[in-house]
């Protein structure tokens, strides 16, 4: 950290002093680098050092935030003068008293896994992997070309010190590299906006310079534009009548992120997001209750070495662990901070996390994944007759309480008598929460996961986080087509 | 030290390194925020920042950097980084040099001291007029945020720009909710005195109110009403698609329209860095040009694509005074009015829909400009020219340039819309929108 440690204390210490009977202070550092290659020409490198501090304060069941990024003595000190005074003023307003949980505080030092620093990789080395990347799709494939196309890699090292009035002091670092790229294909005189990887995401894992090497970023991208070229020739619609569907990896993380993590946020739950990110079908009691098959498993867990949602302690002192959100198709977990677990007379689960200093800590998922089964591909594909497997998806969106959503897929293929033919165009999953969920039949044992940002808050924040899971196989599901 | 005195010097450090082209922008901004749900205050949050925005050419390599550390020393520290990691890179292409000043800058009066010095208690007591307003009228429940923004911001390039400038502004994003239903309200403006939260406290308790009867529905192709709160969600859109950036990426559904009609002829759209009440003033960009009135679209045909100095050379056209360094953007969009108001676009309607909010919005394909997203808070059906009653669970599925070119209405009301889901600051009026796919989820 670039910053005094001390100056964390001294919050701490000042917000006690005038008369708050909780503060938690967080010196936050992003050092990000972002280098981009559009149609083979460098865009401008870009470096962020985003560096400075947050603190919270409870008083009298008020709680407020503040953050500074010119942390000196005498700021920190105006800055938890003005947080308390904020928090005496708007008292009477409200309600219920905020109370915290209690809970086992950590201490010490966690990071990612890291061989090679970040800091240490030239900025001439990030444009020449993607140098290499673009002289692999520059041309496109299978009479596809490629004519436009913008190649991005980020690099972010985060680092935190973290310390509140109950006794949590933690120090972390957590490197992450990610890449992604908007592509334009052409074909037959039209032209398709697609992304590598799908779905407007990215590849992307927590640690040094050697994740580029684990990502293997020249093959992946090599057999995704292929295979999207081929997806954009497709020009068969999908069948009109009911039919078993096949979900890849990539399309049934982002559906454990939208339609089962959020609606398990137990802010969201209470009505906190309500004019933002919106609330949820799930409601305080309803812990225990069915939303799907017996094999719907989701899941949740910071923990998973070299994921992108890695953390081994949130941003209050609580020790990370994973969180079972559906359990053979009943609700298992909320997702909590020490806030909402006061509310349901629960223990917080680790789930608050803040993406910069001048962010408030909030509940968020971190790796939101299905669960694996024990169906190789071709058991789950052995006695569709009619079906449709969706590899991939672009478009996607689900309503505010997390219940009516759509996905698009975009490479697509046609099932007939347990094999896969020929490709499909744009199907359309449009479909409820509980109906997917019910309609889920059989999972995959492979498990994939994918880079994403999860945006939620306000101000906004766009937390890094893997979606993922194995291909499963929904039956009796009626698709739409454009 | 003054966030003036940071931009010289930052700049004089860098042309000391070897600097052959730098732009300095330094950003000082105190955001005040009071958020509340369930009619209590769940938070409150008190931010600020200073930013200080380097761009840097060598030898037509070009690098740029944003750095919260603005100490003497984190600075001078920064600039050394920025000036050696640019001598490691290879020199672009896209290099142009930055545009030689001096400017002559627009001038408006978006400032307000009475946000940047708001009163003590003062954002608390209209969260509190707020919460009684809205379950006067029958609201249950009220969530929302009051933000008050004060930034100042100042400029100087090695093109001889050095100027500042400052602005407020005070948004209100409100939902009321009775049982199932809820409304939506906003309110926008750079001064206290227009800043009406109790209009939009009682427009969004009226929609909850009215969208608690819902009824039946079907999907297919309707006439659907915008409110000023969706057409600007879509019209946004339009703004990044009009970006010269976007363009050259593949990924604008405007791509080789110039001069093309590419939406009825009741639309003009212009991009504004000034405007009375804009919600995003600026009056020099990135690259110290002066932001000016850009019509993108005039009476349904595309005019230009925004610019910096890098893309325009490459259009062959003039700068917009729209950079980003990367990506030239719009500040703010006006819509311009038509003749209409609500009620006679109702009565236009032989069936369709009035939707009042919306949210995810998200494209199958950005350069052919499929999309759907999904209306949330009061929607109602209207038959015959009459609203019949509220519906939900609709989503719209269509083509954004089939979307703008079904435009057949818009009315003379407008408002500014800025939320957590319209990022782009829009002037919009209601719109009709003819023939539009609208479908719904199975189960």
């Amino acid at each position: 950290m670039s910053s005094d440690p001390d100056l964390a204390k001294l919050a701490v210490d000042y917000g006690l002093r005038l008369g708050a009977e909780y503060v938690d202070a967080r010196l936050h550092r992003n050092l990000e680098v972002g280098c981009l290659l559009k149609n083979s020409s460098p865009e401008p490198t870009i470096l962020v050092d985003s560096n400075g501090l947050g603190v919270r304060v409870l008083y009298r069941g008020a709680l407020a935030f503040g953050a500074t990024n010119t942390p000196s003595a005498q700021s920190v000190k105006d800055l938890v003068e003005e947080v308390v005074k904020r928090a005496k003023a708007s008292i009477r307003l409200v309600g219920e008293p905020i109370l915290f949980s209690s809970e086992e505080m950590g201490s010490g030092y966690w990071s990612a896994e890291e061989k090679e620093k970040l800091e240490d990789v030239n900025v001439q080395t990030m444009l020449k992997n993607l140098r290499d990347l673009d002289n692999v799709i520059k041309d496109g494939f299978h009479g596809v070309p490629f004519t436009n196309r913008l190649l991005m890699i980020e690099t972010s090292v985060e680092e935190k010190l973290y310390v509140n009035s109950d006794g949590a002091e933690l120090q972390s670092r957590v490197p992450r590299v990610s890449i992604s790229s908007f592509i334009n294909a052409s074909y037959n005189g039209k032209n398709y906006a697609i992304t590598i990887p799908a779905g407007y995401s990215s590849i992307g894992e927590s640690g040094g310079w050697e994740v580029v090497k684990r990502l293997r970023p020249e093959t992946f991208f090599k057999e995704e534009g292929s295979n999207l070229a081929k997806a954009v020739k497709c020009e068969r619609n999908p069948p009109s009548e009911p039919v078993d569907v096949v979900l890849g990896p990539d399309v049934v993380g982002l559906v454990a992120h939208e339609s089962s993590g959020h609606p398990a946020e137990a802010d969201r739950i209470l009505g906190r997001e309500g004019a933002q990110a919106g609330e949820s079908y799930l409601k305080k009691n309803g812990l225990g209750i069915r939303v799907g098959s017996s094999e719907a498993y989701v899941s949740d867990d910071p923990t998973i070495p070299n994921s992108m949602g890695f953390y081994l302690y949130d941003e209050e002192g609580v020790k990370a662990r994973k969180r079972r959100l559906i359990e053979a198709g009943v609700i298992r977990e909320y997702l909590h901070n020490r806030a909402t677990a006061q509310v349901f007379s629960t223990k917080s689960n680790a789930a608050s996390r803040s993406v910069a200093y001048n962010r408030e800590p909030i509940i968020r998922m971190a790796n939101t994944y299905v669960e694996p089964g024990d169906y190789s591909f071709e058991e789950l594909l052995e006695d569709i007759k009619l079906g449709v497997y969706i590899k991939s998806f672009m478009e996607w969106n689900i309503d505010d309480v997390r219940f009516n959503q759509r996905y698009v897929g975009l490479e697509a293929y046609l099932i007939e008598r347990g094999e896969l033919k020929e490709g499909v165009k744009a199907p359309i999953l449009e479909i409820t929460t509980p109906k997917f969920w019910s309609s889920l039949d059989a999972r995959g044992k492979d498990l994939q996961f994918r880079a994403a940002s999860c945006g939620k808050g306000d101000p906004m924040q766009g937390a890094p986080v893997w979606t993922g899971g194995p291909h499963i196989r929904l039956r009796n599901i009626r698709l739409g087509g454009r | 030290m003054a966030i003036e005195s940071i931009a010289t010097e930052v700049l004089c450090e860098l042309t000391k390194l070897g600097a052959e082209d730098a732009s300095v922008i330094v950003t000082q901004s105190f955001e005040r925020m009071v958020r509340f749900s369930n009619n209590a205050l769940s938070v409150t949050k008190s931010i600020k920042d200073v930013t200080v925005f380097v761009y840097v050419t060598i030898g037509k390599r070009r690098i740029m950097g944003s750095t919260f550390n603005p100490s003497q020393t984190a600075l001078k520290a920064f600039a050394a980084k920025l000036v050696e990691s640019c001598k490691t890179l290879e020199p672009s292409p896209e290099y142009v040099p930055l545009p030689k000043g001096p400017f002559t800058y627009p001038a408006h009066a978006n400032y307000d001291p009475k946000i940047e010095f708001c009163e003590e208690g003062l954002m608390e007591d209209y969260v509190k007029q707020i919460i009684d307003r809205s379950n006067q009228i029958g609201g249950e429940r009220t969530a929302g945020a009051i933000t008050a923004e004060a930034s100042k911001i100042s400029i100087a390039t090695t093109g001889g720009v050095v100027q500042s400038d400052r602005s407020t502004r005070i948004l209100l994003n409100q939902r009321v909710f009775v049982g199932e239903a809820s409304g939506h309200g906003l309110a926008c403006s750079t001064h206290l005195s227009t800043f009406n939260h109790l209009d939009a406290a009682e427009e969004a308790a009226e929609y909850a109110k009215k969208a608690v009867n819902r009824g039946p529905w079907v999907e297919g192709l309707y006439d659907v009403i915008f409110s000023p709160t969706v057409a600007a969600d879509i019209i946004q859109h339009v703004g990044d698609a009009a970006s010269a950036f976007a363009v050259e990426s593949g990924i604008s559904f405007l791509s080789g329209k110039l001069n093309e009609e590419v939406a009825c002829e009741a639309l003009t759209l212009i991009d504004r860095g000034v405007a009375a009440g804009s919600i995003n003033t600026r009056i020099f960009d990135d690259e110290g040009v002066f932001t000016r009135d850009n019509v993108i679209i005039d009476k349904g045909v595309l005019k230009t694509y925004l610019h910096n100095s890098s893309t325009a050379k490459r259009f062959n056209a003039s700068t917009t005074g729209s950079a980003g360094i990367i990506d030239p953007h719009p500040w703010n969009l006006e819509v311009h009015p038509s003749g209409y108001n609500l009620d006679e676009l109702i009565k236009e309607v032989k069936e369709g829909f009035l939707i009042t909010n919306n949210w995810y919005t998200r494209f199958q394909n950005l350069r052919a400009g499929d999309f759907s997203t999904l209306p949330r808070d009061a929607t109602f059906y209207i038959k015959d020219g009459r609203v019949k009653y509220s519906v939900a669970g609709l989503r719209i599925s269509d083509n954004l340039p089939r979307q703008l070119k079904n435009i057949s209405a818009l009315t003379k009301e407008r408002r500014w819309i800025y939320w957590w889901e319209v990022r782009i600051p829009t002037l919009a009026p209601y719109v009709l929108v003819r023939w539009t796919q609208v479908t719904k989820a199975v189960g």
